[in-house]
């Protein structure tokens, strides 16, 4: 059965994965991700860390939401079995597929420039440390930037789990007050609470509270704007004022921030930036949503192949990105043209290859 | 011998998941809650998440055979039955298949969930036999309490044989405890089957199978439902 296309849909999906190749390319020229990231470069900016940060709120919030509803919407037209039928094959498979090849290019491309790089990062030089006694300790393996898919079939699980235990026909009211929306961030506090600020990716392969709690949230958000599209409708005239607000929010955020910097040994979020943080990362996802609706409701043929590449290029752009900016390390430019050459290098290099090994093959069925 | 009506069993496995459905993902609910619990890595919530499971996996294949058989008995469906087109052996392969299914849902999703818990986290990789030998356990009473129930209409006898099986999982894990080749290993990051974790791992999987084979012999040589 054919599935009714929602351009503005695929669009932003699109947007939300690409800005996560911006996102991972930014950290590198991040002061704050310094001490824990193994590309951070000795170039840096706080420019990166204000424009990295401020993505991190809504860019996988926005692509929950938006599998939140893709999933509903498949329920809908094919029964549960059927939406099953297909995540199986567009989320589990490729995850199954490229998880080891992703893990093992990211260890031979660490291990290589924690030998060869001549400024290390301070974790590369951890890495080199360990490489030179005779039993370094072994990190447990995580999901990588693969959590998404690894998160989504948990999801799925529970959608069908608590829609079963609670399965119930009333609907919520056909729309929500304004005043809804604006306290609705607060169900996301304890999430945010129980982690450190800014929010790590949950990349361990045990399913953690809080990612499934934040997540969650919008994932759950995403299924019931689906069968009921019209509970946003009070927002939408006020959808610049979210926007406004949330960018006013994020400076008192990164103000915080400077006052209460992340340490290693941190377990939870100071309660001033876990609220702050539920507030910019809902604020901003329903604001894009609106908005996309709004203008990115178009079909271009030069969209369309952004929307069908972005998902290929997402799964595949860390290990690339890993390689291009281990080698830009020692490189004596400033980090925005850095910036630009990994950014510009990584897209080349996924949509080339989606162009070669996805589009044109039997592939597309999975990863197009 | 006749051929097996299979589009009647079909429905009869596919009512008895849709009847049990709910109870199963409130089941899988649990399963996930206890693997959140494990995730935390602090040692109130391992204990506490471990916990959890093996009471879910116990709760599960208790709920599956009461409801699924015990139940029905009382509510006297098999005279519903007798009035479709079908032999006692697709009586039986339905309510066989029914409740493996029912059960194996969340049984296969929190083995797995336990077996990543243990391989992919810092908890040592020694647990995976011993956790395999409690899941096999857990197995081999759900077989045990199924074939009963199939052969046996006494629903106090079912009940003790439920109860008694599960229960054993106590002085089982004592046993476990017992032998050094198994126990001595936990907290080591080798996966070491011991032959002595083997034999009983075997014993476990052979027992099961033949009890629900045993069973499905009895129900073969059944000309009428009584």
């Amino acid at each position: 059965m054919a599935i009714e296309r929602l351009h503005y849909l695929d669009n932003l999906r699109a947007l939300a994965m690409l800005a996560g190749v911006l996102f991972h390319a930014a950290l590198a020229y991040s002061p704050l991700m310094q001490p824990f990231w193994p590309l951070a470069d000795r170039s840096t900016s706080a420019v990166a860390d204000v424009f990295a940060w401020f993505l991190h709120f809504f860019r996988m919030p926005l692509f929950f939401m938006i599998a939140g509803y893709f999933s509903a919407m498949l329920i809908e037209q094919r029964g549960m079995g059927g939406m099953f039928a297909n995540r199986v094959q567009r989320v589990l498979l490729p995850f199954v597929v490229l998880w080891l090849p992703v893990i093992l290019s990211l260890t031979w491309s660490t291990e290589w420039a924690a030998a060869n790089v001549e400024h290390p990062s301070a974790v590369l030089k951890i890495v080199r440390e360990w490489s030179t006694m005779a039993d370094p300790p072994q990190l447990p393996p995580g999901t990588s930037h693969l959590w998404f898919l690894y998160y989504l079939m948990w999801f799925y699980i529970l959608q069908w789990a608590l829609g079963s235990v609670f399965a119930t026909r009333k609907r919520l009211q056909s729309q929500l007050p304004l005043w809804t929306w604006l306290i609705a961030p607060l169900l996301l506090v304890p999430s945010l609470l129980s982690v450190t600020a800014p929010h790590p990716a949950p990349e361990s392969f045990l399913p953690q509270f809080w990612a499934i709690g934040f997540f969650g949230f919008f994932f759950a958000l995403g299924t019931t704007l689906r069968r009921q599209p019209q509970l946003l409708d009070a927002l939408r005239r006020w959808s610049p004022g979210l926007a406004i607000s949330s960018m006013l929010l994020y400076i008192a955020w990164l103000y915080g921030l400077r006052r209460l910097p992340p340490d290693p040994g941190d377990l939870a979020a100071p309660w001033q930036l876990a609220v702050l943080g539920a507030f910019i990362s809902l604020w901003m996802t329903l604001h894009l949503w609106i908005a996309g609706q709004r203008f990115l409701n178009v079909q271009h043929p030069w969209l369309r192949y952004l929307a069908a590449g972005s998902y290929w290029t997402y799964l595949v752009h860390l290990p690339v990105l890993f390689v291009i900016q281990y080698g830009l390390m020692d490189q004596a430019f400033g980090w925005l043209t850095k910036l630009a050459i990994s950014v510009a290098a990584t897209l080349a290099i996924c949509f080339f290859s989606y162009e070669v090994l996805v589009r044109r093959t039997q592939l597309r069925r999975w990863l197009g | 011998m006749n051929s097996l009506n299979v589009p009647v069993i079909k429905r009869l496995i596919a009512k008895d998941w849709l009847l049990f459905q709910k109870q199963m993902a409130a089941y899988v609910l649990t399963g996930i809650l206890s693997l959140c619990l494990l995730g935390m890595a602090r040692p109130w919530s391992f204990y506490i998440g471990s916990l959890l499971l093996i009471i879910v996996l116990v709760a599960t294949s208790c709920f599956a055979i009461s409801t699924s058989l015990i139940n029905e008995r009382k509510e006297h469906n098999l005279a519903f039955v007798m009035s479709l087109p079908i032999a006692p052996l697709d009586y039986y392969l339905a309510k066989l298949i029914g409740n493996l299914v029912t059960f194996a849902v969340p049984f296969l999703v929190i083995l797995i969930g336990t077996l990543a818990a243990i391989l992919l986290t810092p908890l040592p990789d020694g647990l995976v036999v011993y956790s395999l030998l409690i899941f096999g356990h857990i197995l081999l009473a759900y077989c045990v309490a199924l074939s009963v129930a199939m052969a046996v209409e006494s629903e106090g006898w079912n009940i003790f044989v439920m109860i008694a099986s599960m229960v054993m999982i106590n002085p089982f894990m004592m046993g476990l405890s017992q032998i050094e080749s198994i126990h001595g290993v936990i907290r080591g990051e080798a996966i070491i089957f011991s032959s002595a974790a083997i034999v009983i791992l075997t014993t476990q999987v052979v027992v099961s199978l033949l009890l629900l084979v045993g069973t499905g012999w009895v129900h073969c040589r059944k000309v009428a439902f009584y």
